[in-house]
């Protein structure tokens, strides 16, 4: 494989889209080894077709708001590869969306589906529409809209799409109620629904939970368990509070919870009824932490600062993409921490990364660590499926699963001569080889 | 409508897409007043619908070369709008396919079959696949791969393709056997078809035919004939060839023929049988007239055709092939009537020019549209399991264009009396999509 070239090639096909073609430059830099050793993956092309998507629908959406204005918008779905299952991915709904973005997001979601062990492939989807502002029945009329063109080309065993930024409950139940007046049947075509009407328990919970056993598998392969160690924790959001859950199931202290406002440190422990608190910050709108300090007398709100200064044994960045730069990072060192683990997408910057991985810091990236939920949104497909729900326990414990092969996925094709193990490059070896044997076990297609 | 506001919100969705934005600012220039004098296409939000396609398709064409290898093409579908019916356009594969060009295409298109009276949407497909200097073989087997994904979005009350640059009736029917086994049905999804296997009569001749049918009605409605009037035609190809039969039926003299290589000049009318049997049985150059009529003029800057005294001219060649000082030197030279049977050969600084000279003037959109009128025909037939006879389809080609000439009078007649043929075929065909887009709500 000639990376430079790929790259140029694929500029010319696919100019001005700056966010895709870094993707694909990363994954293309972190496999070429691994692709060189098999010369088949060269012949049959394997790039080539894993770099351009199986098909892009782009559609209009004509719909009334509510003074009766007629507003065209612009919807898109991307299926990138289905060669280890039904396309998968979520839906976006925000004026930023544009093909590039999407793609970007479609090639990724191929190896964090392939990650999770389970039957997926990778697609992502949305429009440029702009919920804020919009009434409760304009957001229907528009998901109804939005439907009346994805209906045609989704399916439970074809596309299954999901919610994303913009896209949440609420819309995931107009799309859903619309796809099956349509095609008048119910089945499993969205992930995300209400649990009334075959969405999953555990689901709000799965990316958090999932990210706190990768974790406590880290620390297994030093010997040590998740009892009694000190965790700082960033965010307040759904995947921070199903990360302090499952931290303190298991044993675990943690110390910190930040929004966009600061951060609170509580060296009693953030457990208990402060857990529950977390929902109440969220429920408020008001995107801030504050209020944990006023409440609890053992709570110290720092502000405008990240959590990462507060000594711990282990950092798990929650809450958005580059809240861990170069100097957090030192400062974890400093403090003798041991495992940074992302629940968050991309929450470390590249050179934070690096840095944590020179010193020999466990490093498990989003990729793999974060990949509880769509996981779990892969369980909601299997209930959907044989028309039966499984209990939280039943659930909970297959993501424990899921993650402890994500992990020894990542071990396996991630292990250095030295003994270290570097969690990116095992990720996107193993999610990569998994598709691209599929693909060359499938003929051209 | 808003038009500068509307022209800044195209160009924010469509970064790039020039060749679209273009043709989309020709429309929307030459409609504005009619636009505006109707108050409920505003109140639908009836251009911003008009200006994005219904949807897009692009999807990935992996094929395999004779060697073995693995190359991947990039397919695209346009299905741009069906208020008047399936969408109907064709497939082009050429390097330089892009998504831009395109949507150009299909949009253009939808006016175009507007204008026929037929029922046919609009849309364009095709493939970034260069087919020269593949083999026989190779084009098989990427005709099969792009048909395993399009057969999913066509079908004979959907959506119709049919042939455009790189897309004969070879391609087409690869295509359309490949179609047949995915879905175990024989029906009319293309048309261009041979006529053993659900094609129709007159297909190739359909535009040269349709381009005299509209010259000679304009020449009636002037109180004029075709007959004895000198008719410069460029181009050798199926347009510009059945054009000139169809003239010399009709009585009139063709003058100049040209080819890539140029232009032949023959004041004693061109011999129409030499030129079919240089150009069909040979596939030679249009230069080879010269061995039969020595006393022939040829040059080899094929644009010469322009500066030959003739009543009528009949671009049929290739875009952009009459520019300002063509136009000028044909209406010095006495010429009555310029006809598009060719797609945009007239430079839009030569069109403004006749325009304003008010000189009798007919654009491609309406005076070409004989060839996708008889596509119509052509689906027509297959619906009905039925072939008509040559002359069923001339006698109803004829009637669709004398009804675009009367509807383009009736749309483009200025005050004066002077019809703007340009706004005539834009407006009336403007007028119908837009009239059925508000009948069927929003969509």
């Amino acid at each position: 494989m000639d990376v430079n070239k790929i790259m140029t090639d694929l500029e010319k096909r696919n100019p001005g889209e700056v966010e895709y073609l870094q993707a694909v430059h990363e994954v293309l830099a972190s496999i070429e080894a691994v692709y060189n050793q098999n010369p088949q993956f060269e012949k049959s092309g394997i790039i080539e077709r894993l770099v351009e998507p199986d098909r892009i629908l782009t559609f209009k959406i004509s719909w009334m708001d509510d003074q009766g204005n007629v507003q065209v918008n612009r919807g898109y779905r991307i299926q990138f590869n289905n060669a280890l299952g039904p396309y998968k991915g979520g839906l976006r709904f925000h004026p930023s969306v544009n093909l590039s973005i999407l793609k970007f997001l479609g090639f990724e979601q191929i190896f964090k589906n392939s990650l999770t062990t389970l039957p997926m492939g990778g697609g992502k989807g949305g429009s440029d529409f702009q919920p804020k502002g919009k009434s409760n029945a304009e957001i229907m009329r528009f998901c109804q809209a939005y439907m009346l063109e994805l209906w045609k080309i989704i399916g439970p065993e074809t596309d299954v799409p999901a919610g994303d930024i913009g896209v949440g409950a609420r819309e995931i139940g107009f799309l859903y109620g619309m796809y099956k007046k349509l095609t008048h049947e119910c089945t499993g075509v969205l992930t995300g629904k209400g649990l009334a009407w075959g969405g999953s328990l555990v689901r709000p919970e799965a990316t958090g939970f999932g990210a706190v056993y990768f974790a406590q598998e880290m620390m297994a392969t030093r010997n040590e368990s998740l009892k009694g160690k000190k965790v700082a924790v960033s965010g307040f959001g759904n995947v921070a509070w199903g990360a302090v859950r499952k931290l303190n199931q298991l044993g675990a202290k943690v110390l910190t919870l930040s929004g966009p406002d600061g951060y609170i440190v509580d060296e009693e422990g953030i457990s208990g009824n402060k857990v529950d608190f977390m929902l109440e910050l969220r429920a408020s709108n008001e995107d801030i932490v504050e209020p944990y300090a006023r409440k609890f007398k053992s709570g110290v709100f720092v502000s405008n600062k990240r959590p990462w200064e507060v000594p711990c044994d282990i950092a798990m960045p929650c809450a958005t993409q580059n809240e861990l730069g170069e100097a957090d990072a030192q400062q974890l060192i400093k403090n003798k921490c041991s495992c940074v683990c992302e629940g968050a997408n991309m929450p470390g910057t590249p050179e934070a990364v690096d840095t944590i991985q020179r010193n020999g810091l466990l490093f498990a990236p989003g990729k793999a660590a974060n990949a509880g939920g769509v996981a779990v949104s892969g369980l909601e497909m299997t209930q959907n499926a044989m028309k039966l729900h499984w209990i939280a326990e039943e659930v909970d414990s297959k993501l424990h699963q899921i993650m402890g092969a994500i992990h020894e996925s990542c071990v396996r094709y991630g292990k250095q001569p030295d003994g270290y193990v570097d969690y990116v490059k095992g990720a996107n070896i193993a999610g990569f080889l998994k598709v691209a044997n599929a693909m060359l076990d499938q003929g051209v297609i | 409508m808003n038009f500068h506001d509307g022209i800044i919100r195209l160009e924010k969705n469509n970064p790039g897409e020039k060749e679209f934005l273009q043709a989309v600012r020709e429309v929307l220039e030459s409609i504005e007043q009619v636009y505006s004098q109707y108050p409920q296409f505003d109140a639908v939000s009836l251009i911003e619908r008009l200006t994005e396609p219904d949807r897009v398709i692009i999807f990935k064409v992996p094929w395999q070369d004779d060697t073995g290898k693995v190359h991947v093409n990039r397919g695209f579908h346009v299905e741009f709008n069906a208020a008047l019916g399936p969408y109907k356009g064709g497939l082009r594969f050429h390097p330089d396919v892009n998504l831009s060009i395109l949507k150009f295409l299909a949009f253009e298109q939808t006016f175009k079959n507007a204008l026929t009276g037929l029922s046919m949407g609009g849309g364009e497909g095709g493939s970034d696949f260069e087919p020269k200097g593949k083999s026989n073989n190779e084009v098989l087997r990427f005709c099969q791969s792009f048909m395993d994904e399009l057969y999913r979005h066509i079908g004979p009350e959907t959506d119709i393709p049919g042939s455009d640059m790189g897309v004969g009736s070879r391609e087409i029917g690869y295509l359309f056997g490949h179609y047949k086994r995915l879905v175990n049905r024989f029906e009319g999804v293309f048309t261009g078809k041979g006529t053993t296997w659900g094609g129709s009569w007159i297909r190739k001749e359909a535009t040269g035919y349709g381009l005299a049918y509209i010259v000679r009605k304009y020449l009636e409605e002037h109180d004029d004939s075709i007959k004895g009037k000198k008719v410069l035609i460029s181009g050798a190809g199926n347009v510009a060839l059945y054009a000139a039969e169809k003239v010399l039926q009709m009585g009139g003299k063709v003058v100049t023929l040209s080819d890539t290589n140029g232009c032949i000049y023959d004041p004693n009318g061109i011999d129409f049988t030499v030129v079919k049997e240089i150009k069909e049985m040979n596939r030679g150059r249009i230069k080879e007239y010269l061995n039969k009529y020595p006393k022939t003029t040829f040059s080899e800057n094929r644009s010469d055709v322009w500066k030959i005294k003739g009543d009528i001219a009949l671009p049929c060649a290739t875009e952009n092939e009459l520019d300002l000082g063509a136009a000028r030197d044909l209406l010095k030279n006495g010429c009555q009537l310029i006809a598009e049977g060719a797609n945009m050969p007239t430079t839009p600084e030569a069109t403004e020019f006749l325009l304003q000279q008010k000189a009798g003037f007919i654009p491609g959109k309406a005076a070409n549209a004989g060839g996708v009128a008889v596509s119509g025909l052509e689906m027509t037939q297959n619906s009905m399991k039925l072939m008509w006879s040559r002359e069923e389809i001339d006698v109803r080609l004829h009637r669709i264009m004398v009804d675009i000439h009367d509807t383009c009078v009736k749309y483009g007649k200025n005050d004066d009396g002077y019809v703007n043929y340009v706004k005539g075929a834009n407006v009336a065909a403007f007028l119908k999509v837009a009239q059925a887009m508000i009948d069927q709500g929003i969509m």
